[in-house]
């Protein structure tokens, strides 16, 4: 079954048209770049998909059911789980806090008032697990605040991952790094996507990366679909050099 | 019947236009800076006693025309002094500092003034009815409608035509762009502070001459104008208008048919509000957060 | 929260001994009774504010609902001491569950707006329903009965130390609850909304709900601190609904360190201490509070615990 599927859909604020009939079907175990210029739209997109906001028109299914009403938060328990452009994480908490929390929520506790001895124990497991993952086990401790970018957005990925999503939306995840870092990132999504088969919806604006990694590119611009296919296509294609080139030129 | 209805909603109009004077201030500091200004009962009081101080000097209409600018002037000075280091901090800090300030002031007023009410001194012809069928129309009654009338579209005319408004206009929906594009934030925050502060002086002026004078007029005041803020629309100042003067013929409708829930009935209002539209009658939608 | 077991333990030697250093110090038993009325309540405060990041500044009309709820129930109702608790405490959580459902879906400045106003609501009715609340003048006529324990006997009207104790009791118990909430799944989702409600959305947690829970309990626990007070005064009045003792409980909170479990207590105290010696020493007691409110805001805003843990990180 389908993963995601949009329909023409599209977003209006007050005048100004974000997002134009933009279709797409991301199938279970792909990994699926967004890319395009500036101001294409792609974070309104997610924001889309996401749930910040309803389409002015047009629908979003997620696993055969139609989620264009449904609150973020709803989607979350659904199985979509995203990163943000800025990391999103709690700040004067300890990395291993961080994750806990989601660990619990994942695992249905976050009404729970007390937790048993086994179920703090799994629960420890489970964030153990998720930080030597990412590679933090030796910050565990340390005030997520005060880590580097690069490690802020790897605790961000991990907290998503812990909710066990069927979809992970990451928004730009090596925005604003330096080669290494970059790679660090790109390693980890790879393993994610290659090693634990997660589905993964991309906007990256690094081209190594997301050449490297997806399986199929969207292209955005100005709203629209621009272009949609494997990484060959898309590299090979006119109108994407254009859009890119075209607006440099400019 | 009729007159006794009649004379009630006139009361409550002339309420309601009080709130709303109040209540414009108020959200125009809350919408531009985000600092709920508990205070401004505090700076009304304060507005009338240096109207009262002024009128053996300067007659009623000199102190009608000095005391709100001289408030002002010291609303300059508190939110330049104790404000301004707040902007951009949780919102608790403010309401924390003006919360105490509205002690002080309260406190002050009665050390220098008294705890009594004092006379103010009104103009007598402005204080005789209009008309013998209508006696609760009094000279005053209808000049604070004017007054505040002119107050209102004055303010409403500075923000729609000056560039101080549209500034300010602009700020309330993004104020990071506006000091992107060069406008010094800081002043437009000391500036709308102060108009913000003007007004409550001038509603202080009124306000004794209706409600005579003492510490605690300002504490009065307050609740209302959250009232009406809350009952009109997060962020519109049309809405916050148009909700002073709804709470206020609410009040003055009450006080014919259930006399003992005058106070009560505009909570009751924001009551309702907040079930059936939280954002407000005027409210724009993404206030909220 | 990193407090140490250490602390925990000086607290409570500190407070199981109260009644007895209090008096050295120029206290008495009665003040030290309030230090800890007043500290469960602006505790219970610092569950939603502190802990939760939502600001509350109209949790006196809980607090006066259960003084309200207890004195009615022993001056008409002829309740032990437990029950006119019990009832004070169920009154404002029913309150509290109302009103919290109206306003969740707001936040920051119109929330705190919100709840001033409808802190009002009660006030009104308690200042003018003369004939059930004794209006302005208060409830009077009635007072806290010893309390029948079957086996033993408290008196906790004549002996001011044993309704202290009894007092701290209910603190305690009220506090471990807390305690433990702050320290569960269920707790950490509440710091999790304070630290990136975003973030917290996106993991899948219902803001609303988790803020109407975290609202409700901190209005129950405040109906405690409430009904102990009337107990305490054996009286009760609309001004233990009224907004400017809602300020109090926020800046007792803010005064001791709004990040910290015990820090509400702390500031309590110094507030009731200073509030005591303030009102009995000068008119003017109402400009001194004023200016604390200033000056905790512009040069202590962490709180005594908040600068002393900083203090002993670097």
């Amino acid at each position: 079954m389908t993963l995601l599927q949009v329909d023409g859909a599209s977003k209006r604020f007050g005048n100004l048209v974000a997002i134009h009939d933009v279709s797409l079907t991301i199938e279970p175990g792909e990994l699926r770049a967004i890319i395009g210029p500036n101001g294409a739209g792609k974070t309104t997109f997610f924001n889309l998909v996401s749930g910040l906001f309803a389409p002015t028109s047009g629908s979003i299914r997620f696993e055969g059911r139609d989620i264009s009403a449904l609150a973020p938060d709803e989607r979350v328990r659904r199985g979509m789980a995203r990163t943000f452009q800025i990391t999103e994480i709690f700040p004067d908490l300890s990395v291993a806090d961080n994750i806990r929390v989601a660990v619990e929520i994942a695992a249905g506790y976050r009404l729970r008032p007390w937790l048993a001895g086994k179920a703090r124990r799994a629960v420890a497991e489970r964030v153990a697990e998720l930080l030597s993952l990412s590679g933090l086990a030796d910050k565990a401790h340390v005030r997520a605040g005060a880590l580097s970018h690069g490690d802020q957005r790897a605790a961000e990925i991990m907290m998503s991952l812990a909710l066990k999503p069927r979809l992970l939306m990451l928004d730009e995840p090596t925005a604003g790094m330096g080669d290494q870092e970059t790679y660090d990132i790109a390693r980890l999504i790879r393993r994610l996507h290659r090693r634990e088969g997660l589905t993964i919806m991309l906007i990256e604006h690094d081209m190594r990366v997301v050449f490297n990694l997806a399986d199929r590119i969207m292209v955005l611009a100005e709203g629209k679909v621009l272009a949609e296919g494997p990484p060959q296509e898309i590299a090979e294609s006119e109108k994407v050099q254009g859009a890119y080139l075209g607006k440099a030129a400019a | 019947m009729t007159q006794v209805v009649l004379f009630n909603v006139f009361n409550g109009l002339i309420v309601g236009a009080f709130y709303a004077l109040m209540a414009l201030g108020l959200s125009l500091i809350l919408n531009l800076s985000g600092v709920i200004n508990f205070a401004h009962g505090g700076f009304l009081a304060l507005g009338a006693y240096f109207a009262y101080t002024l009128i053996p000097y300067v007659g009623f209409w000199g102190a009608l025309i000095l005391a709100p600018p001289l408030t002002a002037v010291l609303g300059l000075v508190v939110e330049w002094l104790l404000i301004r280091p707040l902007y951009g901090k949780d919102p608790l800090y403010s309401l924390l500092l003006t919360f105490g300030l509205a002690y002080i002031f309260e406190d002050v007023s009665r050390m220098i003034w008294g705890a009594q009410s004092v006379p103010f001194q009104v103009p007598a012809w402005l204080m005789s009815p209009l008309s013998s069928q209508y006696f609760f129309l009094t000279g005053y009654r209808v000049f604070m409608v004017i007054i505040v009338a002119a107050a209102v579209g004055g303010l409403f005319a500075v923000l729609k035509y000056t560039r101080l408004g549209m500034r300010i206009r602009a700020g309330t929906r993004d104020l990071d762009t506006v000091s992107t594009l060069g406008v010094n934030v800081r002043v437009l925050r000391s500036l709308n502070f102060g108009i913000g502060i003007y007004m409550a002086g001038l509603a202080g002026v009124l306000a004794a001459g209706l409600l005579g004078l003492s510490p605690t007029i300002g504490a009065n005041l307050i609740m209302p104008s959250f009232v009406a803020i809350i009952v009109g629309g997060l962020g519109s100042l049309f809405g916050t208008l148009l909700g002073g003067l709804l709470i206020g013929v609410a009040s003055g409708l009450a006080a014919v048919y259930f006399p003992s829930a005058t106070e009560a009935v505009i909570y009751v209002m924001m009551g309702l509000v907040l079930l059936i539209r939280p954002r407000g009658l005027l409210g724009e939608e993404g206030r909220i957060h | 929260m990193r407090r140490g077991r250490a602390f925990d333990a000086a607290v409570c030697v500190i407070l199981l001994f109260m009644p007895f250093w209090m008096g050295a110090i120029g206290g008495y038993t009665e003040l030290a009774t309030r230090i800890v009325v007043m500290g469960l309540a602006a505790m219970s405060l610092n569950f939603l504010l502190g802990f939760t990041g939502v600001l509350s500044f109209g949790h006196a009309a809980y607090f006066g609902l259960g003084a309200y709820g207890a004195a009615m129930a022993i001056k008409y109702l002829d309740a032990g001491t437990i029950p006119a608790i019990g009832l004070g405490v169920v009154v404002a959580t029913i309150a509290a569950m109302v009103i919290g459902a109206l306003i969740v879906r707001l936040r920051g400045v119109y929330f705190a707006m919100v709840t001033i106003a409808f802190g009002q609501v009660f006030y009104f009715i308690a200042f003018r329903w003369n004939a059930v609340t004794g209006g302005d003048d208060g409830l009077t006529g009635w007072h806290r009965l010893p309390i029948d324990f079957g086996f033993a006997r408290l008196d906790i009207f004549q002996n001011d130390k044993a309704f202290y104790y009894f007092a701290l009791a209910i603190f305690a118990i009220c506090v471990g609850a807390m305690a433990v909430l702050l320290n569960s799944p269920f707790g950490r989702s509440l710091i999790a909304i304070r630290e990136n409600e975003r973030r917290a959305r996106f993991l899948g947690v219902p803001i609303e709900w988790h803020v109407w829970l975290s609202f409700v309990i901190s209005c129950l626990f405040v109906s405690v601190a409430g009904a102990l007070y009337a107990l305490l005064n054996n009286f009760t009045d609309p001004r233990a609904l009224r907004f400017d003792l809602s300020g109090n409980f926020v800046i007792m909170a803010v005064l001791g360190g709004m990040r910290s479990f015990w820090g509400p207590l702390i500031g309590a105290a110094i507030f009731v201490a200073l509030q005591d010696y303030v009102s009995s020493h000068t008119e003017n007691w109402m400009s001194v509070i004023g200016l604390v409110f200033v000056l905790v805001v512009r040069f202590f805003p962490r709180g005594v615990l908040g600068m002393l843990r900083s203090g002993a990180k670097a």
